[in-house]
């Protein structure tokens, strides 16, 4: 393949996909801006802090991680660590089993996303139903969510429509308040129910052992308000020191995110049901999910798990503009899944290497990052690791004899005049990849090796 | 393979990871009033502004029984769920054509159209109605209807954020609901109502 | 963001630049930018030693070859006098990018020394030497663009502040000015379609706002969105603002 495979994806994107996510995230990025800087006099610090906030906390891990779970333990929260999907995925399966449970209704989490928990569980009888309506639209199309905060960005009514009709939800009907009365309808009975609700968490607070749930639908609050026991799966890296912390990280994640000051519903979860409430969990578990995590935090690329998933980094990547999230075949698209998800992989990094080549290095990304990562930074590592374990990179030209030409002056100098014949060549029809990509669509400009020098040296200068 | 041998390797390998840091980043000192919209707050008392903000994210706030109660009876919303602690205070304003139950079945779900409950206190800063388990009677009766009526203690309604966060206490499900339940998953098109209450008001006392 | 802290300037010389680019495609950028300087009383030291400063080979990962160029360039610019270069991305390269490539490197000192010596033209001329209004006329109305590489710097201020400052000069606005042109270097030849699709976009975007000339502090910007441009047969002027700037000296007989 002479182009990168993201490249070719952005190529083939249906036109009317390409305007939905576009016209969809722009959107989104423009009200976030405007929000940020009409209601805080300075964003960018609140930006620098939160950063400063979280790379503290997953500097000092190994003391926060024991810490927390001792708080969540004395919450009466029972806690279990899984160092990679398959023992996540069976660390939920033992719950189930314990509990004679085969129904769970879940939340989004991204972290199912990477175990692929849903797969898992259905060969193993235990049914889990997806009850965000984005998450539920790709859990009946058996597609992958596109978007890590809109999951269905990429999918238009019609779409949605066909398939409601599909599984039986009623005549086509492409409206969308229809549809989501529909499902509505449909998944308030199925809350009711299932045994277990499922849900990921945004934040946990090591002072309090609180964890933190973020959501605009109602669908989490109904998950652990009409089932019996909650099972929260949380990436080791989601804690925050303290309480007070969760007011500046909770003012930037709405925002940064949806352009909303606070989602719609911010639950502050502490163990169970109260004792006096008939209604929730009666039993509550934490699942503290590695999967790669401790070789993020070991790379020099650690920052990337500041990351709170708000999204504002896919909304103002120009590359995902063009490409939409399913042409980084991950669960985590976009500028924080071109860091994340090829260092996820391991030792299988080759398999995702070209993912931090996407992009023009334009530090949009880290301009609206909530916890000020240096995307671009760890974008040009991964590209530097790339090159060092040899992994081969489509299109892109090699640079060690341009190395070799550009520390010597004088055949740089020869080079300059000698370029000339360039603007005499048929250049398009040159086998040399790079000028061919250049030329699709672009002029060349005239070569003009050395004038410049000369005119220093007609001139009396140099 | 069990969790805890998945606890040691994990907290192992977390510390083999950080163990070349010569120095760990420090924890930032900072005021938490950065976080706070003081200017659009201005000197205004809380219930001024939580009646603004709520109203901004399509909720309502008011102080006044009747006109909750008329509101729902224009809408034929008539069947409900209240709090038997509220309940006493409040059936003087409801007449004979509703049906309020102090019991929620959960089995019949789809006959509460609307659901009464106290809150735990509001947030002014971004219309905020604060819930909890303690002062919830049922989870069930403040989510599943259509409308939501909290009531609201005026002397609890905290100002900003940072002072909500400080008063967080002990209750293990505290809720921050910021007007009605949306999504806007379909072409980004705002719907209201969804899995929670399509109307959100804050009964003011 | 990105290490911007400056050494403070002494003295009236400076070491020029020029970039690849310029040295290759753009004379007249290099020696416009020689002339802007020499009329604020600047002398120009041109080390002829120069090729580039690394930065192709440091963006596609092969950062043992870009520290090779690095040396040489460090060899080159020997010396204590600021280092000018009319170019947002080869600053940021010699300061923030370099100082990266070289964090583990026994050399790295001498790499960050002269990544706090180097200023972007734009920079330079408004912060370095306290020049904040420019000399001259230039009729045109001028649509600017912020090349990516001065996101995180004080380059794109200072740019606007001297175009808004010549006479007869009208600066407009476009519409996503925050999004990026699409060249990326080698990404314009490894995601070229992709790369065209963004350059498009912007040219759509700067059309509808009826510019005379397209401006830049980087010309691989103006090289990649006025071949796209010209590729399609609708041709746009691009200049650089060093271009610019001494274009108005020459309109207002100042050169």
């Amino acid at each position: 393949m002479r182009f990168q495979q993201i490249d070719q994806f952005a190529a083939e994107l249906k036109a009317d996909t390409r305007a939905a996510v576009y016209q969809s995230t722009k959107g989104t990025h423009e009200k976030r801006t405007k929000l940020l800087f009409d209601q805080f006099g300075d964003p960018n610090r609140l930006r620098q802090i939160a950063g400063e906030i979280k790379q503290h906390t997953i500097e000092n891990l190994d003391t926060y991680l024991p810490q927390v779970e001792a708080k969540l333990k004395s919450n009466g929260v029972q806690v279990h660590w899984a160092a990679t999907a398959e023992s996540a995925n069976a660390a939920v399966l033992k719950i189930m089993r314990a509990r004679n449970a085969t129904k769970i209704v879940k939340a989004k989490t991204m972290v199912s996303e990477e175990i692929e928990l849903e797969h898992y569980l259905t060969k193993h009888g235990v049914e889990t139903l997806e009850t965000d309506l984005g998450e539920f639209i790709i859990q009946i199309d058996h597609d992958h969510p596109s978007h890590i905060v809109r999951p269905i960005i990429h999918k238009n009514r019609r779409e949605i429509a066909t398939s409601f009709e599909r599984e039986g939800l009623g005549a086509y009907n492409d409206d969308p308040q229809t549809i989501t009365r529909r499902a509505r309808q449909f998944l308030r009975h199925k809350y009711l129910e299932a045994d277990v609700g499922l849900t990921g968490a945004n934040f946990v607070s090591v002072e309090s052992g609180r964890m933190v749930l973020v959501t605009n639908e109602g669908n989490s609050r109904f998950c652990l308000a009409a089932t019996k026991c909650h099972i929260a799966l949380i990436g080791i890296e989601k804690l925050v020191p303290t309480d007070r912390d969760l007011a500046l990280l909770l003012n930037l994640l709405g925002r940064s995110g949806t352009a909303q000051e606070l989602t719609v519903y911010t639950e502050f979860i502490h163990g169970p049901k109260s004792a006096t409430q008939p209604d929730g969990p009666e039993e509550m578990h934490v699942i503290f999910v590695d999967n790669g995590r401790t070789d993020v935090l070991a790379s020099d690329c650690r920052d990337i798990l500041r990351c709170i998933r708000c999204g504002a980094c896919l909304n103002v990547c120009p590359i995902y503009r063009q490409a939409s999230g399913h042409a980084y075949r991950s669960v985590y698209p976009g500028p924080v899944g071109a860091v994340l998800s090829p260092l996820l992989m391991g030792d299988k990094f080759p398999q995702k290497a070209d993912l931090p080549k996407a992009s023009t290095l334009c530090g949009a990304c880290q301009e609206v990052c909530p916890v000020n990562i240096p995307i671009p930074d760890l974008l040009l590592r991964l590209r530097n690791k790339a090159k060092e374990e040899n992994v081969p990179s489509p299109g892109t030209p090699p640079m060690g004899a341009w190395a070799l030409l550009a520390s010597q002056p004088t055949v740089w100098k020869a080079s300059l005049f000698g370029g000339k014949v360039i603007n005499y060549l048929p250049t398009k029809l040159l086998p040399i990849p790079a000028l061919r990509a250049w030329e699709a669509k672009r002029a060349l400009p005239e070569w003009r090796g050395g004038e410049f020098r000369k005119w220093l040296k007609t001139r009396g200068k140099s | 393979m069990s969790s805890s041998d998945d606890r040691e390797s994990i907290l192992s390998r977390v510390r083999g990871a950080l163990a070349p840091l010569h120095e760990r980043a420090a924890r930032p000192d900072y005021s938490t009033e950065i976080a706070v919209m003081r200017k659009m707050l201005g000197n205004r008392d809380n219930l001024t502004v939580f009646t603004e903000r709520i109203a901004l994210v399509n909720g309502r706030a008011t102080t006044d029984p009747t006109a909750v109660v008329a509101r729902l009876r224009e809408n034929k919303w008539l069947h409900g769920y209240c709090d038997p602690v509220l309940w006493p205070s409040l059936a003087p304003h409801f007449g004979a054509d509703f049906k309020v139950e102090t019991t929620f079945d959960r089995k019949r779900v789809d006959d509460y159209t609307f659901g009464i409950t106290r809150a735990a206190g509001a947030i002014a800063e971004t219309g905020t109605i604060i819930l909890n388990d303690a002062t919830t009677s049922r989870r069930l009766g403040a989510l599943a209807p259509w409308v939501h009526i909290a009531v609201v203690e005026r002397a609890t309604i905290f100002s900003d954020l940072p002072e909500a966060v400080a008063g967080l206490g002990t209750d293990n499900n505290v809720i921050w609901v910021t007007g009605p339940s949306k999504t806007a998953d379909v072409e980004g098109i705002l719907i209201e109502g969804v899995h929670g209450p399509g109307i959100q008001i804050a009964l003011v006392v | 963001m990105l290490n911007t802290e400056r050494k403070p300037i002494t003295g009236k010389r400076v070491q020029l630049m020029a970039t690849c680019l310029c040295d290759a495609f753009y004379d007249d950028v290099a020696a416009a930018t020689v002339q802007v300087l020499e009329y604020l009383g600047v002398e120009v030291v041109f080390p002829d030693g120069q090729t580039c400063c690394g930065q192709p080979a440091f963006n596609g990962g092969d950062w043992a070859a870009s520290r090779k160029v690095v040396r040489h360039t460090v060899k080159t610019f020997a010396g204590e006098d600021p280092v000018v270069v009319p170019s947002g991305s080869c600053a940021a390269m010699m300061f923030h990018g370099a100082v990266l490539e070289f964090e583990k490197e026994p050399d790295l000192g001498e790499v960050e020394s002269l990544g706090r010596r180097t200023w972007e033209l734009g920079d330079f001329i408004v912060n370095g030497l306290g020049v904040k209004t420019w000399d001259g006329r230039f009729e045109a109305t001028v649509a600017f663009h912020r090349s990516c590489h001065s996101r995180g710097t004080c380059s794109s201020s200072a740019a606007s502040t001297l175009l808004g400052s010549v006479a007869g000069l009208k600066l407009v606005e476009f519409g996503e000015a925050e999004q990026c042109c699409g060249f990326g270097g080698t990404f314009s030849v490894a995601f070229p379609k992709i790369s065209a699709s963004m350059g498009e976009l912007k040219l759509e975007h700067v059309r509808a706002s009826k510019p005379d000339v397209l401006v830049s502090g980087d010309m691989s910007c103006m090289m990649h969105l006025g071949g796209l441009a010209k590729e399609a047969g609708q041709p746009i002027k691009t200049m650089h603002l060093a271009q610019v700037l001494r274009d108005a000296l020459k309109n207002g007989g100042k050169l």
